[in-house]
């Protein structure tokens, strides 16, 4: 199947063509209305009087008309493809939509703000939201899609090239909107198979961070599976350490900034949901270190 | 804005005058009332922080529990009070109160545009008051209208909301495509081209608004046959709006223009409002609206439409009738540096956001990532917006100097049409000593062209 930000963008280049036309025409016999009938150029008396023409009228109905049914048929036909019709998904991804960041579960093993692809698979997201309406938008993947709570939307993506695509909440979700980044990984299917195997493990055990980690407040909202901590309001860590960034997109992912964000979350996400843990700096190290030890 | 028609229709369609009346008063009263009780919010602890659209369930309590979103349910309903209490009142006065000969196939287009608005008020603000109310319940008293925990529903917000939305913005435009409708005769020496057209447009689009609420709606997942109606009662809005732009420009063809600066913010709204026009098709176009909603694609065309389309117009009503209202001329130099500041900054603010939108910039956000490559064309935008600022002082400049030291207008200083110019600059406080006779639409004309009298 061609990927739906392609057949978008064909359309749009149709119907931007027919409404460039349609600028040119109009501004045209604007201006040549103003240049012609300027009244410098008039002769003395006042113009004649030509006030209704229905000939005209019918045609300047008639046009715009046929031309709206033409670009509607077009709508018709792209909306099919867009949504994938006739080519079944070769895979579905549960993406939930939280104040402010992005949960994806693949049959269950779960993860956060970065959602990995196979190239040249269709794939459908399975929409839906924790709190508030959000709204999935990777432009060039494809079109954007609401996620509302309570209710399940389907969105079609398809990658034809490997890489990484980035892209963000497109619905106001709150004060942290702008700070709701999503980062799509698309790979080859061996790398992506690769990729989601290690991401069904659970975390390795026995270091001091994990010790402290499970002994404090984290475990309230963050799920590590393989430990007992199993909260499910805040993204899942199980292997926070693989993902490039922090807090959708604030900070890029390595200890000495993870060990930063978890000192005072609210200084580069303010308003964040997250509390800030009052924690020793010892303790900070650890756990700082054992979360980016997750891979 | 809203108050300019009781007081312009009051002297287009003589009758005594409703400026008097206590509905008129209860109106103006309660609009303003609701104005100050929201930006009485930034007082009492936060303004409203769920966008202007305050979607359900971002304004619930559980999600703004601050007050801002309660002074936003009470302000618009008490201004929504006051707006549909002014809809009846010149929609009756416009119906019931026309003078001796002046039928409603010979009212100013001004005074048509103000009766379809008038309408349209009556139709949507109930709808958005109701969603107010609703929401003020869920609030207040623990309601689940819009909270699908409680068997509500989060979308039902979007459509109330919308359907009120939708027509809201026929209200803002249909008012200064009226003004330009007065203006672009007077300065081009001849009658509207196709006056029912122009009317009978203006019936259809009144219509049709409230048929096309969900397009605002197509990425919320209503479904493929949902989004195609919608796309179709979209797009044959055009078409009407098409009518009266070609209309607008007949009128011009053969006639003598006087390019005043009331003309140029006229035709300045017709040149800005086909790109508002032609942006709005592109976004009834269900699969690009999925790419470009809710980005800077939307801000872009919003503003052509309300900015080079509404503002445009409004101060092309400005120029035009401030001699009538206050004895005196709008200085035409100023108006000039006004025009022409105004035209090439709303250009520069808003033409770039097309392109913004298009590659991915979403609406409502404070801060972008740095290798988006947005930032040239947002500090374009940001030096555009600076112009527009420049270009409202000297509007105001301009008004306040004029107030001081116009040239003095006199009764008719464009050689108009209509019946107001027929009176005092300003007019007496029951506009006319006497009830001046209507003979065709362009009354004064008659009185100045015998031997040239309209034929209806």
């Amino acid at each position: 199947m061609r990927p739906p930000a392609d057949a978008i963008a064909t359309l749009s280049l149709i119907v931007g063509a027919i409404a460039l036309l349609i600028f040119i025409g109009v501004e045209g016999a604007l201006v040549y209305a103003i240049w012609r009938y300027r009244a410098a150029r008039h002769v003395a008396g006042e113009p004649a009087t030509f006030e209704r023409n229905r000939r005209l009228e019918i045609a300047w109905t008639a046009a715009p008309a046929v031309i709206l049914a033409v670009v509607f048929v077009l709508t018709l036909g792209t909306m099919a493809e867009i949504n994938g019709a006739g080519v079944a998904p070769a895979m579905r991804i549960a993406a939930t939509g939280h104040q402010w960041w992005w949960e994806f579960s693949y049959a269950g093993v779960a993860t956060a703000n970065e959602l990995h692809i196979p190239v040249d698979t269709p794939v459908d997201l399975e929409l839906t939201s924790a709190d508030v309406i959000h709204s999935f938008w990777v432009p060039e993947l494809g079109p954007k899609m609401d996620m509302l709570p309570g209710v399940t939307n389907r969105l079609r993506l398809f990658a034809r090239r490997a890489g990484s695509y980035d892209g963000q909440c497109a619905e106001f979700c709150g004060i942290e909107h702008a700070w709701m980044r999503i980062r799509v990984v698309a790979q080859s299917r061996a790398e992506f198979d690769t990729w989601l195997s290690a991401q069904a493990a659970p975390a390795p055990h026995g270091s001091e961070g994990e010790r402290v980690f499970l002994a404090n407040i984290c475990v309230n909202c963050h799920a590590v599976r393989g430990t007992s901590a199993a909260g499910t309001a805040g993204p899942d860590l199980t292997h926070v350490g693989a993902r490039t960034m922090i807090g959708a997109g604030v900070l890029p992912n390595d200890v000495a900034r993870m060990r930063a964000w978890l000192a005072d979350p609210e200084r580069y996400k303010p308003g964040t949901l997250m509390p800030s843990v009052p924690l020793s700096d010892a303790d900070l190290d650890a756990v700082a270190a054992y979360l980016v030890s997750l891979r | 804005m809203r108050s300019w028609p009781h007081r312009k229709n009051a002297f287009s369609i003589p009758k005594p005058s409703i400026r008097l009346s206590p509905c008129t008063a209860l109106s103006f009263w309660l609009s303003l009332a609701g104005g100050i009780v929201l930006y009485f919010s930034f007082l009492a602890g936060g303004a409203p922080d769920t966008g202007w659209f305050s979607y359900a369930p971002l304004a619930e309590r559980a999600f703004a529990p601050g007050t801002g979103v309660d002074y936003y349910i009470v302000g618009l309903a008490v201004n929504g009070a006051g707006t549909i209490i002014g809809a009846i009142n010149l929609a009756v006065t416009i119906l019931l109160m026309r003078c001796p000969g002046m039928a409603i196939s010979r009212v100013p287009l001004f005074v048509w545009m103000t009766l379809i608005t008038s309408i349209l008020i009556l139709g949507a603000y109930p709808a958005l008051t109701a969603a107010l109310v609703m929401l003020l319940v869920d609030r207040g008293l623990g309601g689940h209208f819009f909270d699908p925990a409680g068997g509500g529903q989060a979308v039902l917000w979007q459509h109330l909301f919308w359907f009120f939305g939708h027509p809201e913005v026929y209200i803002m435009i249909l008012p200064a495509m009226g003004m330009i409708s007065e203006v672009i005769p007077v300065f081009s020496r001849k009658p509207i081209f196709g006056y029912a057209f122009v009317a009978g447009s203006s019936v259809a689009i009144a219509f049709l608004s409230f048929g096309v609420w969900a397009h605002h709606m197509f990425a919320v997942g209503l479904g493929d046959t949902e989004n195609a109606i919608f796309s179709a009662t979209s797009m044959l809005i055009a078409i009407p709006t098409g009518v009266k732009i070609f209309n607008w420009i007949a009128t011009m063809i053969g006639g003598r223009l006087r390019m005043t600066t009331a003309m140029l913010f006229a035709v300045g709204f017709i040149a800005m409002f086909v790109i508002g026009g032609l942006s709005g098709v592109s976004l009834a176009v269900v699969p690009i609206d999925l790419a470009v909603t809710d980005s800077y694609y939307v801000v872009a065309h919003l503003h052509y439409v309300l900015f080079g389309g509404t503002m445009l117009g409004i101060f092309a009503g400005a120029y035009y009738w401030f001699p009538k209202m206050t004895g005196r001329l709008l200085g035409e130099v100023l108006g000039r540096w006004h025009f022409w500041t105004a035209f090439v900054g709303l250009n520069l603010t808003f033409l770039p956001q097309h392109w913004l939108g298009a590659v991915g910039m979403p609406r409502r956000v404070f801060t972008y990532a740095a290798d988006t490559g947005w930032g040239p064309l947002n500090l374009i935008s940001t030096i555009g917006a600076a112009i527009l600022a420049i270009a409202i002082a000297i509007f105001f400049v301009n008004v306040v100097r004029s107030l001081r030291s116009g040239e003095i207008a006199g009764d008719d200083p464009w050689d108009a049409f209509t019946l107001e110019w027929s009176t005092t600059s300003p007019p007496l406080p029951e506009n006319f000593a006497t009830i001046p006779a209507v003979t065709g639409r362009r009354p004064l004309w008659d009185r100045k062209h015998p031997e040239l009298r309209d034929a209806r």
